[in-house]
């Protein structure tokens, strides 16, 4: 089995600006990520976290260098292969969870499982495991706007597991929980790790990040160990 | 993401905006209850003239007397021959090929039996008459030769054929035709009855075929039906009217085939205008274009209904694209999410495309219900062309609007999957 999972090389991100020449959030990243590592990443608000997430994530794309997933460089994929990408490879929580408000808890974990054209019916036994495991089987047929800031981020979590991914992103997913809810978010996550999960997570928090088998720290768009 | 999960999402969202759902479908039943409607005048429209067509020879053409004032108004010369029966031979003589040439006179006659008194259509015809449009079960015999060479005074009758199944609208009608009820109540094979001054021997009865299965019932146009026929030459020679002795009122002719009217039309209008010169202002008519002029009001009336329907179902197409664009803008958040959770753009597009067409499907469907249920309605009340409702128009109009959906979320859908998945996922 390939030992590497995700390998950087000199990754920029520039955001175009109307009345400039555009924002670097990314400044030439060099980073190796092994299977079964448990990375965090550190940094002041603004320094490109999120920025470099969404491009491990698929969701963005660098303007230079070359990013490989599993030994192929995704870094010119269509959208149409990224998407499958985020289906099959990936979950991600997002920072302000991303969640559809309408619907219920149970379907928004659902969805990504639905889209990777899981049958229903297995979805839903599924989705209802995952919430068992955040402890929100209770909730599972409330609306998100009916679950608070904590209920929310654990169904993103729970989401983010939903197709069983190699790699999970987790930007922030203690950011909203008091310190014991924390806590078992982080044993969650390194019960995942030790089943051999890679997890990249973004956090503020030394505690947590020391917790982490390897620690990146970023500023203003630099990386490093 | 399977289409079952895509239609539930798209309920889903269809629910959460009612009212303009409510309008969006409002507008699509308009258009496809006009689809249906008109529809259904095609298609009688279409089955009455192949009917007629069936009944009167399909190289029909019919030599009619113009229209005596306006001839008079038109024709600088003394106008005053009529058509005749001499004319119908010499036609029949000079082309002997001509499947049927078959002279008609009618009369408006007083008829008596004893108690029994009314006016009747009787129509004066020859042999040739039965080649065409016999659909009768006939008991004793028709008219003879023997009976046209010698001024014979024997006519036959004909009797309705009644309805199987009385259609509903018919039991308000209280209208009974005198001359029917007569013929039904009485055994008339043989009798002797008074047609004008002078008395007939009633040598056959010919009996339509009940009106659900008679072709005629459903043609609906060409006027009145004769009750009495008679040999030609008696009818000349007895029934009081206009004419001199050898005047007739038309010429049935039937080439045998469509292909053949034109030809004949122009060599039978000649040999009856060497006959008469400039004294006779006559026509020969195919008989095609008398349906289409009959035909003509109808189709008028049809455009129009065509139109509204067209109008009513691209507002609905323009409502739903107006509307889809609007959404875009108010879910460009929700299309980030499934963005980031896997979607590609083609399941974007998906989605709004099946949240429209169930719109079209749905506004047709209702709109199929109300059509179906107004269009009975106006064939109980009597309107013939309604009876010509078929199923399978309910699946078109079905069909146009969920189309109509599809066309009109192209654009939009294309829109809203084209975003970019981190902006929309930044949008507040
Ligand atoms: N779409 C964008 N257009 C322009 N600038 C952007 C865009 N997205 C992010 N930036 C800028 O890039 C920088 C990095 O943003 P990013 O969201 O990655 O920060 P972060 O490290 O995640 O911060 P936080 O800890 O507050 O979440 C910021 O200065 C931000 O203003
Ligand atoms: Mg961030």
């Amino acid at each position: 089995m390939l030992k590497k999972m995700i390998k950087c090389e000199n990754l920029t991100k520039i955001y175009p600006l109307k009345n400039s020449r555009g924002y670097p959030a990314l400044k030439n990243i060099n980073v190796d990520v092994k299977r079964g590592e448990f990375v965090s990443i550190c940094g002041p608000s603004g320094c490109g976290k999120s920025t470099l997430l969404n491009i491990l994530g698929f969701l963005d794309i660098p303007t230079k260098g070359q990013y490989y997933f599993k030994g192929k460089n995704v870094s010119g994929f269509t959208d149409a292969r990224r998407s499958l990408l985020r289906r099959r490879e990936v979950g991600f929580v997002f920072q302000s969870f991303n969640l559809l408000p309408r619907l219920s808890a149970l379907d928004n974990v659902k969805l990504p499982m639905l889209y990777n054209k899981t049958p229903n019916r297995e979805a839903g036994e599924k989705a209802i495991n995952l919430l068992r495991l955040f402890n929100l089987e209770k909730k599972a047929r409330n609306s998100i706007l009916e679950l608070s800031g904590g209920e929310r981020q654990r169904t993103a979590m729970a989401r983010a597991l939903a197709n069983s991914p190699d790699l999970l992103l987790a930007d922030e997913p203690t950011g909203n929980l008091d310190s014991v809810s924390s806590s078992e978010i982080m044993k969650e996550l390194k019960k995942l790790n030790q089943k051999g999960m890679t997890i990249i997570m973004v956090t503020h928090d030394v505690n947590l990040a020391s917790m982490t088998s390897r620690i990146l720290e970023m500023k203003d768009g630099w990386l490093r160990e | 993401m399977s289409i079952l999960n895509l239609i539930k999402t798209a309920f889903v969202e269809i629910r959460n905006n009612k009212m303009r759902s409510f309008l969006t479908f409002f507008s699509i039943s308009i258009g496809v209850i006009s689809i249906m409607y008109t529809l259904t005048l095609i298609y009688s429209m279409n089955y009455r003239t192949r009917k007629a067509i069936e009944i009167s020879g399909p190289g029909r053409l019919n030599v009619e007397l113009k229209n005596r004032w306006r001839a008079q108004q038109e024709g600088e010369e003394v106008v005053n021959d009529f058509l005749t029966l001499d004319d119908a031979k010499s036609v029949r003589r000079n082309f002997p090929e001509l499947y049927m040439v078959a002279p008609i006179i009618t009369k408006w006659v007083r008829l008596s039996d004893e108690m029994f008194e009314q006016f009747v259509w009787v129509m004066g015809v020859d042999l040739e008459w039965v080649k065409r449009g016999w659909i009768y079960k006939m008991k004793g015999r028709f008219i003879n030769q023997y009976d046209i060479d010698n001024y014979a005074r024997v006519c036959v009758l004909i009797e309705k054929g009644g309805w199987i199944k009385k259609p509903r609208w018919l039991k308000f009608w209280k209208w009974k035709d005198r001359f029917q009820e007569y013929v039904k109540h009485n055994d008339m094979l043989g009798k002797t009855i008074a047609l004008g001054n002078s008395l007939y021997k009633v040598v056959g009865v010919l009996k339509e075929p009940p009106a659900e299965k008679n072709p005629k019932t459903f043609i609906g146009f060409g006027g009145w039906e004769p009750n009495i026929i008679v040999p030609i030459t008696t009818a000349q020679r007895f029934l009081s009217g206009w004419s001199n002795s050898a005047g007739i009122e038309k010429i049935y002719i039937d080439t045998g085939s469509p292909r053949t009217i034109e030809k004949y039309k122009r060599m039978v209008k000649q040999t009856i205008k060497s006959r008469h010169g400039t004294k006779l202002l006559f026509d020969v008519k195919d008989y095609r274009e008398v349906i289409k002029s009959q035909l003509a009001d109808k189709q008028r009336d049809m455009i129009t209904v065509l139109i509204i329907g067209i109008i009513a179902i691209l507002a609905g197409g323009i409502g739903i694209m107006n509307v889809s664009l609007a959404t875009i803008y108010s879910r460009i958040k929700e299309i980030g999410v499934r963005r980031a959770v896997g979607a590609r753009q083609i399941d974007i597009m998906a989605q709004f495309m099946v949240e429209a067409m169930m719109l079209g499907f749905m506004g047709g469907i209702a709109g199929v219900i109300i059509g179906f249920l107004g269009i009975k309605y106006l064939a109980l009340k009597g309107n013939m062309d309604m009876l010509m409702l078929r199923w399978w128009m309910s699946v078109i109009a079905v069909l146009a609007a969920t189309l109509t959906g599809f066309a009109a979320s192209l654009y939009p859908a294309k829109v809203a999957a084209r975003l970019d998945p981190i902006e929309a996922l930044r949008y507040e």
